[in-house]
């Protein structure tokens, strides 16, 4: 393809952007890659194009160059471009490092057998050093963000291969001492430090004196391969400093010597003195940083960081409020008194609720405050809790009103709960100022807008939001859940549309409020009239709540409404709610209510429905019932009753086909007995019951098989082998088709179809019976020769593992072996079943295999030897 | 500590996807680490469609309100954060940071360095105050002097440079865009050892330094016995220092007269470079009294180029500046109101504009409207249903002014009339929109003599003050209004300790909206 227009490839990159995949599966998907890097030498595209060309390629290059092999020639290529610029001011530099950084990263190629990356790791810490690298990287103008980017680029190489730096530590120091940037070489420092920090703990080694300032590290080559192997095998995650997540991480703890310690501190000082040249956010970062470096240090003391507090709790910055409560969690009492934690837990309050700050920073900021992490937490700390300090004088004015925003709302009345839960462990004071008494009246506002006629959807799901919240904190307090009961209870008399978000609710809470909840939704419905326009939502909540009690109102209030349901959708609910009332055993009144739905509807389908159940309800025991009105293991989700219940019938009475909770596999051989016998463990994912294994020969070398019974088998137990003699027609390897029949322990039938089994050659050997005592030589000679002239001879090599001979015969051939003399020679003897034999002379073994004589009376077992003897050494 | 990808999406209801994806910035490094860290619970970056589709859904902007969708409406589905997890291809992406600001739709999704099932606590990644950082930055780069969709796109067309800038892999290195399109242009500019990376050159020019305060005041009013009403200042100290050398050192002194409300809940800028103790302690949780910390306010700082806000705080001031009350009545297909308002004399009576505004919600539009004002004017807006009361630039000598009147409304049409949650039924307020120049209501000043500059030469200083109205709300008093519990018990404290007449007698009591009996 010749060279395309700026316009051709603003559209090319357009339709690129819209759908990557689909772009990339198009006839131009696969040029894309390579024209773009050779249109970033085109003279004819401004560098605005080429810029933009980059910076498809900085998001996509796994599109434009899947494998490492074509990341490392597009990164070779684009530092090809890099060096061919000519060394007036361009824009294209700086993208153009970061590009090729990008493609080794992304494309899996960084690494030191990559020349890419042999050319790239120099350039860059020769520019991020300040180095003169000649004219062609641009004008002294350019050094300044060059060196920025470079240093970027390599903080990216070391994000991704932790330790590649670890060598670079002293340089790094150095510049920073003198004129480098300040923020880039910070930055680049500080996470150096960490990674090598930390792979070193991990490696249990010193530092070495890797920290030392020097121009140039020592040993020549900069780049610490092994080091970054080390980090490589496990990212590590930068963000253990806080406790939970510390076991996982298994941080060890590094032990420096004085030295060491002297020069890590000195190190840490430097970039902390410095830190308030870097933006915010970036002295967020060098905090997190500095603080997980120091975490696993014996004998640092965080000190170091205190100077700097003050003056970041002042700020209204999320990032720097956020990194104090980093090194809150990593270093605790040893750098925050009781009063410092009480001064920060403050500010996080005014924080949550200063009218300065946007709405998402005071739900964070909430958040932050109830996983507080406390130097003395009292709770288990994985879970939302207020902080001891935290009274609920300073929550007040973080409570909810009923003008937030839903998620303000929302997270402000888990605050109020969790103030309730403590409340109520506190005795009842008389004050005005009740938690719960806020929580009531919040609660009551909530419904009353849910209750509103045509009101969005948005608000009833807060409102149930809102409940399902104080339940789960707040399940034990009846003081609470029975005016929350009555309030719903309301609510739905209000607004029976919003049946669904009940029927949501009672499957989500516990019995606390579904209880009282059930009851009073039932006296809600059965006590209305029963045909109102309401009546589709009355019955799918009367098909959630119905149970075995106030039958008599269920049932009255069903045969008032059955007259009423005169499409198959309203039938269809009503019957739901019969279902409901046959699976709680509901008797008499039911039966007669079936019958009068079975003569009295006309619709054919709810007619026969009615009069099913009927008969269901007249014939089966309880139990059985249970099961046959049980959801239907396949398809749970239907919602038509019809087909459900059609499954659920079709369940009981039919075999089902189902994926195997049932391993089988094969154990050792077992080389005695008449005949070859396959040895079987079986393993189960859940009970099975009267289990049935049939198996199927494939090609029909063998005689068919019988089935295997195996009563009972649950998970866990083991089970003794299972024996399956075979019965070869001629002695060859094959597979076993299997099929399993079972039972569940819900009483389905199953059946299921296992991965096949395999049957090997050596599965099949059996030991000649024994030899007489003392001829055993005379024995063999007597077989080898009877082979011939009917059979076959040959010869091969049989390569030999580290564990020579001896160990290869004991593991594979032992039982058959006629005659010994370790370690040097064995003369082998198996039969196969029906009448074949297979003789092996194992004679002059050397270091590295032996030459194995064979004959055997049946030709077509000559491959087969082969192979087998071929494949024991690997097998070792 | 970085973001996998950037989306800025704008919101279009209406339209078929009811939105557009108008940026999008992903990273294939950091990705690469996602892969790593996450393991098993990894979820790849989705192409813009899908994100676009499963994030609208999530918060709600999808024109498909009308069915309950467990996925979306299920009660345990709750948020109490700013960050989601989208269903998208099977699996969940998470965490997604996103918000919703003037119709456009701020999102990212941080680097979690550990596994994500379960999902670890939001507070132990640092990638999320990051994210939060990066939009916020973002969002005010593109509201900076923004007036149009041209502007909006210009600025829309210069973030992919702005962010290879600022976040070139997806680690977030500055989060004022404007810091970094000025280094764009800055570049030839030779730096020295100490620059700070927030400031990108220095000022050549005459020095001037230049301090403006502006407070806003919110209030809600409801003339009740049992409720009482709540008022704060909110106020914001911008600065502009334009002066020579790399890193100057300046100190702003804030300062309030005898009888000013001191400041609390003050947050600075990071470039404040240390705090006094009292400052960082003096905060509305406590009960105020009056061994509370009344300045001076001393801001020891080395500023950047920009004009910045220098400090954030609040205050609570005894009196609101206008006290009124509101009474409606309803009468068939007519209200009856009366409205009072009385200017506090403590406070300047020269208004840049002052209004009243009272909309009616749930209404038809205003077919006729009888009224008496006895000071200002009233405009009738008939399709909007709402009545403006112009009140201009002075109350009267006696402070005090009133309107009085009958509405009649039209019959409902619901498409034109909004639907309000709150406002039903009796249940209504007024808005007061008004604004002083030259005027805090804390008193809060800064002067000439209160700015020390420690560079050559000897600056310019000027300083600006105004107070502006911002939600200043005014409850019908004759119906049920909702109450901010937070604020009331706040002043419960405060006139425990220092007495005012007017709310002597108001008890505190709580009233939420009962639910009618049906």
């Amino acid at each position: 393809m010749g060279p395309l227009s700026r316009e051709t490839w603003a559209q090319r990159l357009g339709a690129f952007r819209a759908s990557p995949s689909a772009f990339m599966a198009g006839p131009e998907g696969e040029d894309l890659g390579r024209d773009l890097l050779s249109e970033l030498r085109s003279e004819k595209l401004s560098e605005q194009t080429k810029v933009s060309l980059l910076a498809l390629s900085l998001e996509y290059p796994a599109q434009l160059w899947p494998d490492a092999t074509a990341a490392e020639a597009a990164a070779t290529s684009l530092l090809d471009t890099l060096v061919l610029l000519p060394p007036r001011p361009s824009a294209l530099r700086r993208p153009l490092l970061l590009a090729a950084t990008t493609a080794l990263v992304a494309g899996d190629a960084l690494g030191p057998t990559s020349e890419a990356s042999r050319r790239l790791l120099p350039l860059l810490l020769g520019l991020a050093s300040g180095r003169d690298l000649g004219r062609g990287f641009g004008p002294a103008s350019e050094q300044r963000p060059l060196q920025a980017t470079a240093c970027e680029c390599l903080r990216e190489l070391e994000s991704c291969k932790p330790g590649l730096l670890g060598g670079c530590l002293g340089l790094l120091r150095g510049l920073l001492g003198q004129e480098g940037p300040v923020q880039p070489l910070s930055l680049l420092l500080a996470l150096a430090l960490r990674n090598t920090l930390v792979i070193r703990a991990r490696a249990r080694a010193g530092l070495q004196g890797l920290l030392m300032a020097g121009d140039t590290p020592s040993g020549g080559d900069p780049w610490n391969w092994a080091l970054a192997e080390e980090g490589d095998a496990r990212l590590q995650p930068q963000a253990p400093s806080w406790p939970a997540a510390e076991e996982e991480c298994g941080l060890a703890v590094l032990e420096p010597t004085p030295e060491e310690a002297r020069e890590l501190r000195a190190a840490v000082a430097q970039l902390l003195d410095t830190s308030y040249l870097l933006t915010p956010v970036a002295q967020a970062q060098l905090l997190w940083l500095l603080g997980w470096a120091l975490r696993g240090l014996r004998g640092q003391t965080p000190v170091l960081f205190k100077p700097q507090l003050v003056r970041l709790l002042g700020t209204a910055q999320l990032t720097l409020l956020h990194a104090v409560l980093a090194l809150k969690a990593a270093f605790g009492e040893a750098l925050f008194t009781a009063q410092d934690e009480a001064l920060l837990l403050r500010r996080l309050t005014v924080a949550a609720q200063h009218p300065a700050l946007p709405l998402p920073a005071h739900l964070f900021h909430l958040h932050c405050l109830l996983s507080f992490p406390e130097n003395w937490p009292l709770g288990p700390t994985a879970e939302e809790a207020t902080p001891l300090l935290l009274g609920p004088r300073l929550c007040r004015g973080l409570l909810p009103s009923l003008l937030h925003d839903p998620m303000a709302l929302l997270a402000r009345l888990h605050l109020l709960c969790l103030l309730c839960v403590e409340d109520e462990e506190k005795e009842e004071k008389g004050q005005d100022w009740s938690p719960r008494h806020y929580l009531e009246e919040l609660l009551a506002g909530l419904r009353q807008r849910a209750a509103l006629d045509g009101g969005p959807r948005a608000s009833a799901t807060l409102c149930f939001q809102a409940s399902h919240l104080v339940v789960q904190c707040l399940a034990t307090q009846p003081t609470v859940l029975t005016p929350l009961t009555h309030g719903l209870a309301r609510l739905y008399r209000a607004r029976p549309v919003l049946a669904p978000h009940f029927v949501d609710l009672l499957d989500r809470v516990g019995p606390e409020l579904g209880e009282p909840l059930r009851v009073a939704l039932r006296q809600e419905v059965v006590s209305g009239p029963g045909r109102d326009e309401a009546l589709r939502w009355h019955l799918q909540i009367l098909a959630e709540v119905a149970d075995g009690n106030a039958q008599s109102a269920t049932l009255g209030f069903l045969g008032a409404a059955a007259a009423h349901c005169t499409d198959w959708g309203l039938q269809q609910a009503l019957l739901r709610v019969c279902r409901a009332l046959l699976r709680a055993g509901v008797g008499g009144g039911l039966a007669d209510l079936l019958q009068a739905l079975a003569r009295q509807w006309e619709d054919p389908d709810g007619r026969d429905h009615a009069r099913l159940y009927y008969v269901l309800l007249a014939h089966l025991a309880g139990p059985k019932l249970g099961v046959a009105l049980g959801p239907s293991p396949a398809a749970p989700a239907l919602a038509s009753s019809l087909v459900a219940e059609n499954q659920g019938f079709a369940a009981v009475l039919m075999v089902q086909e189902a994926p195997a909770p049932i391993r089988l596999s094969v154990g050792p051989h077992r080389a005695a007995g008449p005949g070859p016998v396959l040895q079987l463990h079986v393993e189960v994912l859940e009970p099975a019951y009267s289990l049935e294994l049939r198996f199927r020969v494939e090609g029909q070398v063998y005689a068919p098989l019988g089935a295997v019974h195996v009563p009972c088998l649950c998970p866990g137990r083991p089970c003794r082998p299972l024996l399956l003699p075979l019965q070869p027609r001629r002695p060859a390897p094959t597979r076993l088709d299997v099929r399993a029949l079972y039972t569940t322990p819900t009483g389905l039938t199953c059946h299921a179809h296992l991965p096949p089994l395999p049957v090997n050659f050596a599965d099949l050997f059996l030991p000649f019976p024994q030899a007489p005592e003392g001829d055993k030589l005379g024995f063999f000679e007597e077989l080898w020769d009877s082979c011939l002239p009917k059979g076959a001879e040959s010869r091969l090599w049989c390569p030999l593992g580290p564990q020579g001979l001896e160990a290869l015969v004991s593991r594979h051939l032992e039982p058959f072996v006629v005659v010994a003399q370790p370690p040097t020679s064995y003369h082998v003897a198996i039969r196969l079943p029906p009448d074949s034999r297979l003789l092996l002379r194992l004679e002059a073994a050397q270091e590295d295999g032996v030459p194995v004589a064979l004959r055997t009376d049946d030709w077509a077992v000559l491959p087969l030897a082969g192979d087998y003897l071929r494949g024991l050494s690997a097998a070792v | 500590m970085a973001q996998r990808a950037v989306w800025l999406i704008s919101r279009e209801p209406g339209t078929p996807f009811c939105g557009t994806v108008r940026f999008s910035r992903r990273y294939p490094t950091v990705e690469k680490r996602a892969k790593v860290f996450n393991g098993a619970s990894y979820v790849p970056i989705p192409e813009d469609g899908p994100f676009l589709k499963a994030l609208l859904f999530e918060l709600r902007l999808l024109d498909d309100e009308e069915d309950f969708i467990e996925s979306r409406d299920s009660c345990s589905h709750i948020n109490k954060t700013s960050v989601y997890g989208l269903l998208i291809g099977g699996g969940e992406l998470w965490p997604v940071v996103a918000f919703l600001k003037n119709n456009m739709i701020y999102a990212c999704v941080p680097l979690v360095e550990q596994t994500l099932s379960p999902h670890p606590p939001l507070i132990s990644i640092s990638g999320i105050s990051q994210g939060f950082e990066l939009l916020f930055g973002v969002q005010d780069f593109l509201s900076l002097s923004q007036k149009n969709d041209t502007e909006l796109n210009t600025k829309l067309n210069q973030l992919p440079d702005l962010l290879l800038q600022a976040c070139p892999f997806g680690t977030l290195l500055d989060a004022n865009l404007q810091n970094s399109l000025d280094s764009i242009n800055f570049a030839s500019v030779t730096h020295s050892q100490k620059q700070p990376a927030w400031k990108v050159g220095t000022y050549k020019g005459k020095p001037q330094v230049s301090i403006s305060i502006t407070e806003k005041v919110k209030s809600m009013q409801y003339d009740k016995q049992d409720i009482a009403d709540t008022w704060q200042v909110v106020g914001t100290v911008t600065c502009k220092c334009d002066l020579e050398g790399i890193m100057p050192n300046v100190t702003i002194s804030l300062s309030l007269p005898t009888n000013g409300s001191p400041l609390q809940d003050i947050l600075v800028h990071p470039c404040v470079t240390s705090l006094d103790s009292a400052i960082l302690t003096s905060s509305s949780i406590d009960a105020m009294d009056d061994s509370a910390f009344s300045g001076p306010y001393k801001f020891p700082l080395t500023p950047p180029l920009e004009s910045f806000n220098l400090c954030y705080y609040t205050s609570q001031v005894p009196v609101p500046p206008i006290l009124g009350f509101y009474q409606m009545k309803e009468e068939e297909i007519q209200v009856k109101i009366t409205v009072n308002l009385k200017l506090h004399e403590s406070v300047k009576n020269n208004f840049e504009f002052c209004e009243a505004h009272i909309p009616f919600y749930n209404r038809g539009p205003i077919t006729h409207v009888d009224y008496k004002v006895s000071f200002g004017q009233l405009e009738v807006f008939r399709e909007k249903s709402s009545l403006v009361w112009i009140i201009g630039q002075k109350f009267p000598k006696s402070m005090e002014i009133n309107l009085s009147g009958t509405v009649t409304f039209g019959a409902k049409s619901h498409e034109k009339q909004s639907f309000d949650e709150i406002c039903i039924g009796g249940t209504a307020y007024l808005k007061l929109h008004f604004r002083i120049l030259d005027y805090t209501l804390t008193g809060c000043y800064a002067d000439q003599h209160s700015v020390q500059v420690f560079a050559s030469g000897k600056p310019k200083i000027s300083t600006h003050r105004k107070l502006i109205s911002s939600d200043y709300y005014i409850w019908n008093s004759k119906a049920p209004a909702p109450v901010t519990y937070g604020s009331l018990l706040l002043l419960d404290l405060s006139f425990l300790q220092s007495p005012l007449p007017q709310l002597k007698k108001k008890q505190l009591h709580f009233k939420g909206i009962p639910i009618p009996e049906a």
